[in-house]
Protein backbone atom coordinates (compact mmCIF):
# COMPACT_ATOMS: atom_id res chain seq x y z
CA UNK A 1 0.00 0.00 0.00
CA UNK A 2 1.34 3.40 -0.84
CA UNK A 3 0.67 6.92 0.24
CA UNK A 4 0.69 8.92 -2.98
CA UNK A 5 2.09 12.36 -2.18
CA UNK A 6 2.05 13.38 -5.85
CA UNK A 7 -1.69 12.76 -5.93
CA UNK A 8 -2.18 15.10 -2.97
CA UNK A 9 -0.23 17.86 -4.67
CA UNK A 10 -2.16 17.27 -7.84
CA UNK A 11 -5.57 17.34 -6.14
CA UNK A 12 -4.93 20.15 -3.70
CA UNK A 13 -5.80 22.96 -6.13
CA UNK A 14 -9.18 21.31 -6.82
CA UNK A 15 -9.85 20.83 -3.10
CA UNK A 16 -8.92 24.44 -2.42
CA UNK A 17 -11.47 25.50 -5.03
CA UNK A 18 -14.08 24.05 -2.70
CA UNK A 19 -12.96 26.37 0.09
CA UNK A 20 -14.79 29.32 -1.49
CA UNK A 21 -18.12 27.51 -1.29
CA UNK A 22 -17.46 26.17 2.21
CA UNK A 23 -16.61 29.66 3.48
CA UNK A 24 -19.65 31.18 1.74
CA UNK A 25 -22.01 28.63 3.24
CA UNK A 26 -20.43 29.19 6.63
CA UNK A 27 -20.44 32.99 6.67
CA UNK A 28 -23.90 33.51 5.18
CA UNK A 29 -25.64 31.06 7.47
CA UNK A 30 -23.64 32.26 10.47
CA UNK A 31 -24.61 35.89 9.87
CA UNK A 32 -28.26 35.14 9.17
CA UNK A 33 -28.48 32.67 12.05
CA UNK A 34 -26.92 35.06 14.54
CA UNK A 35 -29.32 37.86 13.63
CA UNK A 36 -32.33 35.57 13.98
CA UNK A 37 -30.90 34.17 17.21
CA UNK A 38 -30.97 37.58 18.87
CA UNK A 39 -34.73 37.74 18.30
CA UNK A 40 -35.26 34.14 19.30
CA UNK A 41 -33.25 34.56 22.51
CA UNK A 42 -35.37 37.59 23.44
CA UNK A 43 -38.54 35.57 22.87
CA UNK A 44 -37.08 32.71 24.88
CA UNK A 45 -36.44 34.86 27.97
CA UNK A 46 -39.74 36.67 27.72
CA UNK A 47 -41.91 36.26 30.83
CA UNK A 48 -44.91 35.84 28.52
CA UNK A 49 -45.38 32.11 27.88
CA UNK A 50 -47.10 32.81 24.55
CA UNK A 51 -43.73 34.14 23.37
CA UNK A 52 -41.31 31.91 25.26
CA UNK A 53 -42.99 28.59 24.54
CA UNK A 54 -42.77 28.68 20.74
CA UNK A 55 -39.12 29.71 21.09
CA UNK A 56 -38.50 26.83 23.46
CA UNK A 57 -40.13 24.33 21.12
CA UNK A 58 -38.18 25.65 18.13
CA UNK A 59 -34.89 25.35 20.01
CA UNK A 60 -35.76 21.88 21.29
CA UNK A 61 -36.68 20.55 17.84
CA UNK A 62 -33.67 21.99 16.01
CA UNK A 63 -31.16 20.97 18.66
CA UNK A 64 -32.77 17.56 19.06
CA UNK A 65 -32.56 16.42 15.45
CA UNK A 66 -29.48 15.77 13.29
CA UNK A 67 -28.56 18.57 10.90
CA UNK A 68 -28.53 16.06 8.04
CA UNK A 69 -32.23 15.41 8.65
CA UNK A 70 -32.88 19.17 8.57
CA UNK A 71 -30.97 19.50 5.30
CA UNK A 72 -32.93 16.59 3.80
CA UNK A 73 -36.27 18.05 4.89
CA UNK A 74 -35.50 21.39 3.25
CA UNK A 75 -33.89 19.99 0.09
CA UNK A 76 -36.05 16.93 -0.61
CA UNK A 77 -38.99 17.49 1.70
CA UNK A 78 -40.36 20.86 0.61
CA UNK A 79 -40.97 19.62 -2.93
CA UNK A 80 -43.73 17.39 -1.57
CA UNK A 81 -46.02 20.41 -1.23
CA UNK A 82 -47.68 21.78 -4.32
CA UNK A 83 -47.99 25.12 -2.60
CA UNK A 84 -44.19 25.34 -2.41
CA UNK A 85 -43.70 24.17 -5.99
CA UNK A 86 -46.13 26.77 -7.27
CA UNK A 87 -44.75 29.59 -5.19
CA UNK A 88 -42.51 32.30 -6.63
CA UNK A 89 -39.81 31.13 -4.20
CA UNK A 90 -39.56 27.73 -5.87
CA UNK A 91 -36.67 28.60 -8.23
CA UNK A 92 -34.68 29.51 -5.10
CA UNK A 93 -35.87 26.58 -3.01
CA UNK A 94 -34.84 24.19 -5.78
CA UNK A 95 -31.22 25.34 -5.57
CA UNK A 96 -29.10 23.14 -3.32
CA UNK A 97 -27.09 26.21 -2.30
CA UNK A 98 -30.11 28.01 -0.83
CA UNK A 99 -31.49 24.84 0.70
CA UNK A 100 -28.18 24.34 2.50
CA UNK A 101 -28.16 27.98 3.63
CA UNK A 102 -31.74 27.71 4.91
CA UNK A 103 -31.11 24.49 6.80
CA UNK A 104 -27.81 25.66 8.31
CA UNK A 105 -29.32 29.01 9.29
CA UNK A 106 -32.30 27.41 11.03
CA UNK A 107 -29.90 25.14 12.91
CA UNK A 108 -27.43 27.85 13.97
CA UNK A 109 -30.30 30.06 15.09
CA UNK A 110 -31.41 27.47 17.64
CA UNK A 111 -27.96 26.87 19.10
CA UNK A 112 -26.95 30.54 19.13
CA UNK A 113 -30.22 31.63 20.74
CA UNK A 114 -29.51 29.26 23.60
CA UNK A 115 -25.95 30.63 23.91
CA UNK A 116 -27.19 34.22 23.95
CA UNK A 117 -29.86 33.36 26.50
CA UNK A 118 -27.13 32.00 28.75
CA UNK A 119 -25.12 35.18 28.23
CA UNK A 120 -28.04 37.49 28.94
CA UNK A 121 -29.07 35.57 32.05
CA UNK A 122 -25.45 35.49 33.21
CA UNK A 123 -25.32 39.25 33.58
CA UNK A 124 -24.99 40.10 37.27
CA UNK A 125 -28.29 41.44 38.63
CA UNK A 126 -26.39 43.93 40.75
CA UNK A 127 -25.12 45.72 37.66
CA UNK A 128 -28.66 46.16 36.36
CA UNK A 129 -29.81 47.38 39.76
CA UNK A 130 -26.93 49.84 39.81
CA UNK A 131 -28.00 51.05 36.36
CA UNK A 132 -31.55 51.47 37.58
CA UNK A 133 -30.49 53.45 40.61
CA UNK A 134 -28.44 55.70 38.33
CA UNK A 135 -31.66 56.42 36.46
CA UNK A 136 -30.95 54.52 33.24
CA UNK A 137 -34.10 53.60 31.32
CA UNK A 138 -34.86 49.94 30.62
CA UNK A 139 -33.68 50.42 27.03
CA UNK A 140 -30.40 51.95 28.15
CA UNK A 141 -29.87 49.25 30.75
CA UNK A 142 -30.37 46.65 28.04
CA UNK A 143 -28.18 48.23 25.37
CA UNK A 144 -25.42 49.64 27.60
CA UNK A 145 -25.16 46.99 30.30
CA UNK A 146 -26.81 43.71 29.30
CA UNK A 147 -25.70 43.50 25.68
CA UNK A 148 -21.97 44.22 26.10
CA UNK A 149 -21.62 41.90 29.09
CA UNK A 150 -23.76 39.16 27.53
CA UNK A 151 -21.61 39.32 24.40
CA UNK A 152 -18.47 38.88 26.45
CA UNK A 153 -19.95 35.93 28.33
CA UNK A 154 -21.16 34.30 25.10
CA UNK A 155 -17.90 34.41 23.17
CA UNK A 156 -16.41 31.03 24.12
CA UNK A 157 -19.60 29.09 23.42
CA UNK A 158 -20.24 31.10 20.26
CA UNK A 159 -16.74 30.24 19.06
CA UNK A 160 -17.51 26.55 19.50
CA UNK A 161 -20.74 27.02 17.59
CA UNK A 162 -18.86 28.66 14.71
CA UNK A 163 -16.56 25.65 14.53
CA UNK A 164 -19.40 23.20 14.73
CA UNK A 165 -21.18 25.04 11.89
CA UNK A 166 -18.00 24.91 9.80
CA UNK A 167 -17.96 21.14 10.24
CA UNK A 168 -21.67 21.01 9.52
CA UNK A 169 -21.20 22.68 6.12
CA UNK A 170 -19.63 19.39 4.97
CA UNK A 171 -23.21 18.10 4.76
CA UNK A 172 -23.68 20.29 1.68
CA UNK A 173 -21.79 17.55 -0.17
CA UNK A 174 -24.79 15.28 0.49
CA UNK A 175 -27.01 17.48 -1.65
CA UNK A 176 -24.76 17.57 -4.71
CA UNK A 177 -22.62 20.57 -3.77
CA UNK A 178 -18.91 20.91 -4.40
CA UNK A 179 -17.67 22.30 -1.13
CA UNK A 180 -14.35 20.99 0.25
CA UNK A 181 -15.90 17.65 1.20
CA UNK A 182 -17.90 17.44 -2.01
CA UNK A 183 -14.79 17.96 -4.16
CA UNK A 184 -12.86 15.43 -2.08
CA UNK A 185 -15.60 12.81 -2.48
CA UNK A 186 -15.63 13.29 -6.26
CA UNK A 187 -11.86 12.86 -6.47
CA UNK A 188 -11.97 9.76 -4.29
CA UNK A 189 -14.70 8.18 -6.39
CA UNK A 190 -12.37 8.61 -9.37
CA UNK A 191 -9.02 7.67 -7.81
CA UNK A 192 -10.07 5.52 -4.86
CA UNK A 193 -7.34 7.06 -2.73
CA UNK A 194 -9.35 7.88 0.40
CA UNK A 195 -6.42 8.49 2.73
CA UNK A 196 -4.60 10.99 0.56
CA UNK A 197 -7.64 12.99 -0.50
CA UNK A 198 -9.79 12.91 2.63
CA UNK A 199 -6.82 13.71 4.87
CA UNK A 200 -5.93 16.67 2.64
CA UNK A 201 -9.53 17.86 2.95
CA UNK A 202 -9.37 17.37 6.72
CA UNK A 203 -6.24 19.55 6.84
CA UNK A 204 -8.13 22.29 5.01
CA UNK A 205 -10.87 22.18 7.66
CA UNK A 206 -8.29 22.17 10.44
CA UNK A 207 -6.73 25.29 8.96
CA UNK A 208 -10.14 26.99 8.80
CA UNK A 209 -10.85 25.91 12.38
CA UNK A 210 -7.54 27.44 13.41
CA UNK A 211 -8.50 30.75 11.78
CA UNK A 212 -11.79 30.78 13.71
CA UNK A 213 -9.98 29.99 16.95
CA UNK A 214 -7.57 32.86 16.43
CA UNK A 215 -10.49 35.19 15.77
CA UNK A 216 -12.20 34.03 18.95
CA UNK A 217 -9.00 34.54 20.95
CA UNK A 218 -8.70 38.05 19.58
CA UNK A 219 -12.32 38.83 20.42
CA UNK A 220 -11.91 37.43 23.93
CA UNK A 221 -8.85 39.59 24.51
CA UNK A 222 -10.72 42.62 23.22
CA UNK A 223 -13.82 42.10 25.34
CA UNK A 224 -11.80 41.26 28.45
CA UNK A 225 -9.39 44.16 28.10
CA UNK A 226 -10.67 45.73 31.33
CA UNK A 227 -9.46 42.66 33.23
CA UNK A 228 -5.87 43.03 32.07
CA UNK A 229 -3.44 44.21 34.68
CA UNK B 1 -49.57 10.29 7.20
CA UNK B 2 -51.13 6.94 6.22
CA UNK B 3 -48.38 6.57 3.68
CA UNK B 4 -45.95 5.95 6.55
CA UNK B 5 -47.81 2.99 8.07
CA UNK B 6 -46.47 0.30 5.72
CA UNK B 7 -42.97 1.63 6.43
CA UNK B 8 -43.20 1.58 10.19
CA UNK B 9 -41.73 -1.92 10.46
CA UNK B 10 -38.68 -0.85 8.46
CA UNK B 11 -38.35 2.31 10.52
CA UNK B 12 -38.50 0.26 13.71
CA UNK B 13 -35.73 -2.00 12.41
CA UNK B 14 -33.71 1.07 11.50
CA UNK B 15 -34.27 2.48 14.97
CA UNK B 16 -32.91 -0.71 16.51
CA UNK B 17 -29.79 -0.34 14.33
CA UNK B 18 -29.40 3.27 15.48
CA UNK B 19 -29.64 2.22 19.12
CA UNK B 20 -27.14 -0.60 18.56
CA UNK B 21 -24.55 1.63 16.91
CA UNK B 22 -25.09 4.32 19.53
CA UNK B 23 -24.59 1.84 22.36
CA UNK B 24 -21.35 0.44 20.93
CA UNK B 25 -20.14 3.98 20.19
CA UNK B 26 -21.03 5.07 23.74
CA UNK B 27 -18.87 2.37 25.29
CA UNK B 28 -15.95 3.17 22.96
CA UNK B 29 -16.40 6.91 23.57
CA UNK B 30 -15.94 6.36 27.30
CA UNK B 31 -12.81 4.28 26.59
CA UNK B 32 -11.23 6.93 24.31
CA UNK B 33 -12.27 9.70 26.68
CA UNK B 34 -10.72 8.03 29.72
CA UNK B 35 -7.53 7.15 27.82
CA UNK B 36 -7.27 10.68 26.43
CA UNK B 37 -7.88 12.30 29.81
CA UNK B 38 -5.36 9.96 31.47
CA UNK B 39 -2.77 10.84 28.82
CA UNK B 40 -3.37 14.56 29.22
CA UNK B 41 -3.14 14.39 33.01
CA UNK B 42 -0.23 11.93 33.13
CA UNK B 43 2.45 14.59 32.90
CA UNK B 44 4.12 12.37 30.31
CA UNK B 45 5.07 14.67 27.45
CA UNK B 46 4.69 12.18 24.61
CA UNK B 47 1.34 10.84 25.85
CA UNK B 48 0.15 14.40 26.36
CA UNK B 49 1.19 15.46 22.87
CA UNK B 50 -0.56 12.47 21.29
CA UNK B 51 -3.75 13.24 23.23
CA UNK B 52 -3.55 16.92 22.23
CA UNK B 53 -3.17 15.97 18.57
CA UNK B 54 -6.11 13.58 18.91
CA UNK B 55 -8.49 16.17 20.37
CA UNK B 56 -7.40 18.91 17.95
CA UNK B 57 -7.83 16.75 14.85
CA UNK B 58 -11.10 15.07 15.79
CA UNK B 59 -12.75 18.24 17.03
CA UNK B 60 -11.71 20.24 13.97
CA UNK B 61 -12.64 17.81 11.19
CA UNK B 62 -16.20 17.39 9.90
CA UNK B 63 -17.89 14.26 11.26
CA UNK B 64 -18.76 13.20 7.72
CA UNK B 65 -15.11 13.34 6.67
CA UNK B 66 -13.96 11.30 9.68
CA UNK B 67 -16.55 8.68 8.83
CA UNK B 68 -15.44 8.52 5.19
CA UNK B 69 -11.75 8.27 6.15
CA UNK B 70 -12.39 5.46 8.62
CA UNK B 71 -14.73 3.47 6.39
CA UNK B 72 -12.99 3.81 3.02
CA UNK B 73 -9.52 4.05 4.52
CA UNK B 74 -9.90 0.83 6.46
CA UNK B 75 -11.27 -0.86 3.34
CA UNK B 76 -8.18 0.16 1.35
CA UNK B 77 -5.85 -1.05 4.09
CA UNK B 78 -7.67 -4.33 4.67
CA UNK B 79 -7.90 -5.04 0.95
CA UNK B 80 -4.18 -4.39 0.60
CA UNK B 81 -3.38 -6.76 3.49
CA UNK B 82 -5.74 -9.34 2.05
CA UNK B 83 -4.08 -9.14 -1.36
CA UNK B 84 -0.66 -9.79 0.20
CA UNK B 85 -2.00 -12.98 1.75
CA UNK B 86 -4.14 -14.10 -1.17
CA UNK B 87 -3.84 -12.37 -4.57
CA UNK B 88 -7.37 -13.39 -5.58
CA UNK B 89 -8.90 -11.15 -2.91
CA UNK B 90 -11.02 -8.35 -4.42
CA UNK B 91 -12.30 -6.17 -1.64
CA UNK B 92 -12.47 -6.37 2.14
CA UNK B 93 -14.19 -3.82 4.34
CA UNK B 94 -15.20 -3.36 7.94
CA UNK B 95 -19.00 -3.75 8.20
CA UNK B 96 -20.62 -0.27 8.18
CA UNK B 97 -22.05 -0.92 11.65
CA UNK B 98 -18.60 -1.26 13.22
CA UNK B 99 -16.86 1.35 11.07
CA UNK B 100 -19.64 3.78 11.97
CA UNK B 101 -19.50 3.03 15.69
CA UNK B 102 -15.71 3.46 15.71
CA UNK B 103 -15.86 6.72 13.72
CA UNK B 104 -18.56 8.26 15.92
CA UNK B 105 -16.78 7.16 19.10
CA UNK B 106 -13.48 8.68 17.96
CA UNK B 107 -15.18 12.01 17.24
CA UNK B 108 -17.18 12.22 20.44
CA UNK B 109 -14.30 10.65 22.39
CA UNK B 110 -12.23 13.74 21.61
CA UNK B 111 -14.86 15.92 23.30
CA UNK B 112 -15.20 13.43 26.15
CA UNK B 113 -11.42 13.60 26.69
CA UNK B 114 -11.72 17.28 27.57
CA UNK B 115 -14.82 16.71 29.69
CA UNK B 116 -13.21 13.90 31.69
CA UNK B 117 -9.96 15.82 32.06
CA UNK B 118 -11.79 18.78 33.55
CA UNK B 119 -13.86 16.52 35.79
CA UNK B 120 -10.79 14.67 37.12
CA UNK B 121 -9.24 18.04 37.93
CA UNK B 122 -12.46 18.93 39.74
CA UNK B 123 -12.06 16.09 42.24
CA UNK B 124 -10.47 17.56 45.33
CA UNK B 125 -6.86 16.65 45.90
CA UNK B 126 -7.65 16.03 49.53
CA UNK B 127 -9.84 13.08 48.52
CA UNK B 128 -6.90 11.39 46.81
CA UNK B 129 -4.58 12.15 49.71
CA UNK B 130 -7.13 10.79 52.18
CA UNK B 131 -7.43 7.59 50.14
CA UNK B 132 -3.68 7.15 50.09
CA UNK B 133 -3.48 7.86 53.81
CA UNK B 134 -6.06 5.10 54.36
CA UNK B 135 -3.73 2.75 52.52
CA UNK B 136 -5.71 2.37 49.28
CA UNK B 137 -3.51 1.37 46.35
CA UNK B 138 -3.38 3.75 43.39
CA UNK B 139 -5.73 1.56 41.35
CA UNK B 140 -8.15 1.36 44.28
CA UNK B 141 -7.91 5.13 44.62
CA UNK B 142 -8.71 5.46 40.94
CA UNK B 143 -11.70 3.12 40.89
CA UNK B 144 -13.24 3.87 44.29
CA UNK B 145 -12.41 7.53 44.81
CA UNK B 146 -11.47 9.41 41.68
CA UNK B 147 -13.66 7.73 39.03
CA UNK B 148 -17.02 7.92 40.88
CA UNK B 149 -16.49 11.56 41.82
CA UNK B 150 -15.23 12.49 38.37
CA UNK B 151 -18.30 10.84 36.86
CA UNK B 152 -20.66 13.01 38.90
CA UNK B 153 -18.96 16.18 37.69
CA UNK B 154 -18.71 15.01 34.06
CA UNK B 155 -22.29 13.79 33.72
CA UNK B 156 -24.09 17.00 32.64
CA UNK B 157 -21.63 17.61 29.80
CA UNK B 158 -21.37 13.93 29.01
CA UNK B 159 -25.14 13.92 28.54
CA UNK B 160 -24.60 16.32 25.63
CA UNK B 161 -21.97 13.96 24.23
CA UNK B 162 -24.50 11.13 24.33
CA UNK B 163 -26.90 13.29 22.34
CA UNK B 164 -24.13 13.96 19.80
CA UNK B 165 -23.51 10.22 19.47
CA UNK B 166 -27.15 9.55 18.67
CA UNK B 167 -27.44 12.45 16.23
CA UNK B 168 -24.24 11.47 14.42
CA UNK B 169 -25.75 8.08 13.58
CA UNK B 170 -27.81 9.89 10.91
CA UNK B 171 -24.63 10.09 8.82
CA UNK B 172 -24.23 6.33 8.63
CA UNK B 173 -26.61 5.92 5.70
CA UNK B 174 -23.73 7.37 3.66
CA UNK B 175 -21.74 4.18 4.16
CA UNK B 176 -24.78 2.02 3.52
CA UNK B 177 -25.91 1.18 7.04
CA UNK B 178 -29.65 0.47 7.02
CA UNK B 179 -30.67 2.90 9.76
CA UNK B 180 -33.70 5.20 9.81
CA UNK B 181 -32.21 7.77 7.44
CA UNK B 182 -31.60 4.97 4.94
CA UNK B 183 -35.18 3.75 5.30
CA UNK B 184 -36.43 7.30 4.69
CA UNK B 185 -34.32 7.60 1.54
CA UNK B 186 -35.82 4.42 0.17
CA UNK B 187 -39.28 5.41 1.32
CA UNK B 188 -38.90 8.74 -0.43
CA UNK B 189 -38.14 7.22 -3.81
CA UNK B 190 -40.96 4.70 -3.54
CA UNK B 191 -43.74 6.89 -2.19
CA UNK B 192 -42.74 10.34 -3.43
CA UNK B 193 -43.46 11.73 0.04
CA UNK B 194 -40.04 13.01 1.10
CA UNK B 195 -41.28 15.46 3.73
CA UNK B 196 -43.37 12.86 5.50
CA UNK B 197 -40.52 10.34 5.48
CA UNK B 198 -37.91 12.70 6.87
CA UNK B 199 -40.38 14.11 9.39
CA UNK B 200 -40.71 10.56 10.74
CA UNK B 201 -36.91 10.39 11.04
CA UNK B 202 -36.92 13.70 12.91
CA UNK B 203 -39.57 12.38 15.32
CA UNK B 204 -37.47 9.27 16.00
CA UNK B 205 -34.41 11.37 16.79
CA UNK B 206 -36.40 13.75 18.98
CA UNK B 207 -37.65 10.74 20.92
CA UNK B 208 -34.13 9.34 21.37
CA UNK B 209 -32.76 12.71 22.45
CA UNK B 210 -35.65 13.26 24.87
CA UNK B 211 -35.03 9.85 26.44
CA UNK B 212 -31.36 10.74 26.96
CA UNK B 213 -32.27 14.07 28.52
CA UNK B 214 -34.68 12.39 30.93
CA UNK B 215 -32.22 9.61 31.78
CA UNK B 216 -29.37 12.04 32.43
CA UNK B 217 -31.56 14.22 34.64
CA UNK B 218 -32.51 11.17 36.72
CA UNK B 219 -28.93 9.97 36.93
CA UNK B 220 -27.77 13.43 37.97
CA UNK B 221 -30.34 13.48 40.74
CA UNK B 222 -29.14 10.09 41.93
CA UNK B 223 -25.46 11.02 41.81
CA UNK B 224 -26.11 14.24 43.70
CA UNK B 225 -28.35 12.64 46.35
CA UNK B 226 -25.72 13.22 49.03
CA UNK B 227 -25.99 16.95 48.40
CA UNK B 228 -29.72 17.06 49.11
CA UNK B 229 -30.36 18.44 52.57
CA UNK B 230 -32.27 16.37 55.08
CA UNK B 231 -35.75 17.59 55.81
Amino acid sequence: MSFDVALILQSLPQILEGVGLTVQLHLISLAAGTLLAVGLALLRISPNPALSWPALVYIYVFRGTPMLVQVAIVYYGLAQFEMVRNSPLWPTLREPFWCAIIAFTLNVTAYTAEILRGGIQGVDRGLLEAGKSLGLSAWHRFTRITIPIAMRLSIPAYGNEMISLLKGTALASMITMYDVTGVARTIVSRTFAPYEIFISAALVYLALTWVIQQGVKFAERYFNRHLRK
Amino acid sequence: MSVVIPWLGQFAKGAVVVLGVALVALVLTIVWGLLGAAAKLSGNRIAGAIADAYTTVFRGTPELLVLLIIYFGSAVTLTWIGKQLDPSVRFINIPPFWAGAVAISLIVGAYATETFRGAFLGVERGQVEAARALGLSSSQTFFYVRLPQMWRLALPTFGNHMISIVKDTALLSVIGLEEIMYVAERGMTMTNKPFTMYAVVAVFYLAFVSLIIIAVARLEKRLNRHLVRAR
